[in-house]
């Protein structure tokens, strides 16, 4: 059940990439071709999906959408985990002051509620995809902190960190040598279940008119355009959604089962099947 | 358990603080002039520099930024939040307003989520394996992953648009039409408490599981008690211990789709006001709004930590 769910998960990530990959290479239209004589069309052999407000092609469109809304995902994740990481390390083995430091600010940045937060950032940079992903890595890194810091504070009393130092390693060398891989299982599947959140954080940003900017085709720019057309052009905003979910559901199949397989101690969750005895205490 | 309490509560304050600072710089490094936006409304922007002053005299913002900063601290504390630059009435009166309906929104989907949470947790946990909890467990992760906006979209179409179910969007007061205020908000509050829904099923189902593995369950049934018995007298109170640290998570859930759920429903709450006030760059509303909501969650994740240790005496918390 659980392996069965994470396959399904990859294959459909996997699908995405594939298709974000050659998205100009697949489409039917021209994405950005307007024909105002066939606006929000219904599904027709030349539009499967109909049209939407200036008859551009509504297939191609959600297409060409794959990439920025995968880019903005994927990328946020990485930026953040990378300064999530940086902090959790620093935090975690040098205790004291900074360690302090570091969590009161991962403290204050999990209180704030996340939209807003960003959506002020995005209007202070100016609307656009650097600004989105910007704005969500200045949020998003705190989780990893958080998890890479308690890793650390439990890894670095272990012998083998003891004997590192025995041997006269310096602290950048325990942190970046001995502590760093042994931290990557947690931060993966923190990142696969963070993509989905940014994703989805994505798509709010963008259906709230602040994301990527036009010409750019999000999905959840598409959405937020096709839903002001909901009852003449119902896919023009249903499609594009769907597309979100999936992508977010697929991201969090991943999480778990990378989850379950890297770290049991870390599973508290429903696709668990068999709950240990050992758990119960 | 005192110590530890009184050193969670240092923390709270202390993280207080920081967010105070940080909103107050967010707030500052919006872009645009707030003035000129008062000028382009109410003077079509023509001005001499005398109401120029005035205005950024009476917005407080002539002043050096550490003063503003203390000033608007202090003012915060006696409650008073402000005046809206957009609108010019005083924030404290707006939220005021807009508190209740936001406040029935929360309430709402908090009954939802639970409701949903708890039984499907439930069935699931007492039927593992079978078909039924497969479908819930897809369904539990299928909740916590749809987007607030997407599954509002669907809702509409489905139960407004296609068949005239419920009010696409709108709010009406509770003392204007009881069934009319239900009837709008029934969409709304389920859309918020969806994600609740996943998360307490999920959680409810593993923490039941674990209960139910153990020694003094099956002296229960040894006892000749039915299933349901020992669910209702036994399982299900020491179940829900792990439970309450949920309540935490599910809040942040549901305030971040408030702002959402509000503005696609047209809904005059809190959400609303504060998406609408980044659009007008309106900063003493975006701050009113972002440091209330941190003061909320902050306040739930204290009590949280306080019924935690009190419902589950094994929790000696190590300070």
């Amino acid at each position: 059940m659980k392996n069965r769910i994470f396959i399904v998960g990859l294959i459909i990530i996997l699908g995405f990439l594939a298709i974000a990959a050659i998205a100009p290479q697949i489409v039917p239209c021209d994405p950005e071709a307007q024909d105002l004589y066939h606006v929000l069309e219904g599904p027709s052999r030349q539009h499967l999906l109909g049209t939407d407000d200036v008859g551009r092609d509504l297939l191609s469109r959600v297409i060409m959408g794959t990439r920025p809304t995968l880019f903005i995902g994927v990328t946020a994740t990485f930026l953040s985990s990378v300064i999530g990481v940086l902090m959790g390390l620093i935090a975690g083995y040098k205790g004291g002051f900074i360690d302090m430091f570091i969590m009161r600010l991962t403290d204050t940045f999990m209180c704030m509620p996340v939209l807003i937060v960003v959506l002020a950032l995005v209007a202070v940079l100016g609307p656009g995809i650097k600004s989105v992903i910007m704005a969500i890595t200045f949020i998003n890194w705190t989780s990893f902190a958080r998890i890479v810091r308690g890793e650390v504070l439990f890894a670095r009393e272990l012998p083998y960190v003891e004997a590192a130092r025995a041997m006269g390693a310096s602290g950048l060398r325990i942190i970046f040598f001995h502590l760093l891989p042994n931290v990557t299982a947690p931060v993966i599947v923190t990142a696969s279940i963070a993509i989905s959140g940014n994703i989805m954080l994505e798509s709010a940003v963008s259906f709230l008119g602040l994301g990527a900017q036009p010409p750019t085709s999000t999905w959840g720019n598409e959405l937020r355009i096709g839903y002001s057309y909901l009852e003449i052009a119902p896919l023009f905003s249903l499609v594009p959604g769907a597309l979100i979910t999936l992508s977010v559901l697929a991201f969090n199949f991943i999480g778990d089962g990378l989850r379950d397989t890297f770290d049991p101690r870390l599973s508290n969750t429903l696709l668990n099947k068999n709950v240990k005895k050992s758990e119960v205490k | 358990m005192k110590s530890y309490l009184l050193k969670r509560l240092l923390y709270s304050l202390l993280t207080l603080w920081l967010v105070s600072l940080f909103i107050f710089a967010i707030a500052r490094i919006l872009p645009g002039d707030p003035v000129q936006g008062v000028l382009m409304a109410s003077h079509m922007g023509i001005a001499d520099n005398n109401l120029i002053e005035g205005l950024r005299a009476k917005f407080g913002i002539d002043q050096p930024l550490p003063i503003q900063y203390l000033v608007w601290v202090k003012n915060f504390i006696i409650g008073d939040f402000g005046v809206s630059i957009a609108s010019g009435e005083k924030v404290f009166e707006m939220f005021m307003k807009r508190l209740p309906v936001t406040l029935e929104l929360f309430m709402g989907s908090a009954i939802w989520s639970m409701l949903i949470g708890f039984s499907c947790g439930i069935i699931s946990a007492v039927r593992r394996n079978s078909f039924l909890d497969h479908l819930l467990t897809v369904g539990a992760v299928l909740g916590l992953s749809i987007p607030v906006f997407w599954e509002g979209i669907v809702l509409i179409y489905l139960l407004s648009v296609m068949t005239h179910i419920l009010p696409p969007s709108g709010y009406v007061p509770f003392t204007e039409s009881i069934t009319g205020n239900l009837l709008a908000m029934a969409m709304p509050t389920f859309i918020m408490g969806t994600q609740g829904a996943g998360l307490i099923a999920r959680y409810v189902r593993s923490s039941l599981l674990s209960v139910l593995g153990q020694d003094f369950i099956r002296t229960a049934y040894a006892k000749g008690l039915s299933e349901r018995q020992v669910l209702i007298r036994h399982a299900l109170k020491p179940a829900m211990i792990p439970v309450t640290t949920v309540a935490g998570l599910t809040f942040g859930y549901v305030t971040a789709g408030s702002f959402i759920v509000e503005y696609m429903f047209a809904i005059p709450g809190l959400g609303r006001m504060g998406v609408n006030a980044i659009f007008a760059n309106d900063f003493p509303v975006i701050q009113a709004t972002l440091f209330i909501v941190a003061i909320n969650i902050l306040a739930v994740n204290f009590l949280v930590d306080v019924l935690y240790g009190y419902l589950d005496p094994r929790v000696k918390v190590r300070s």
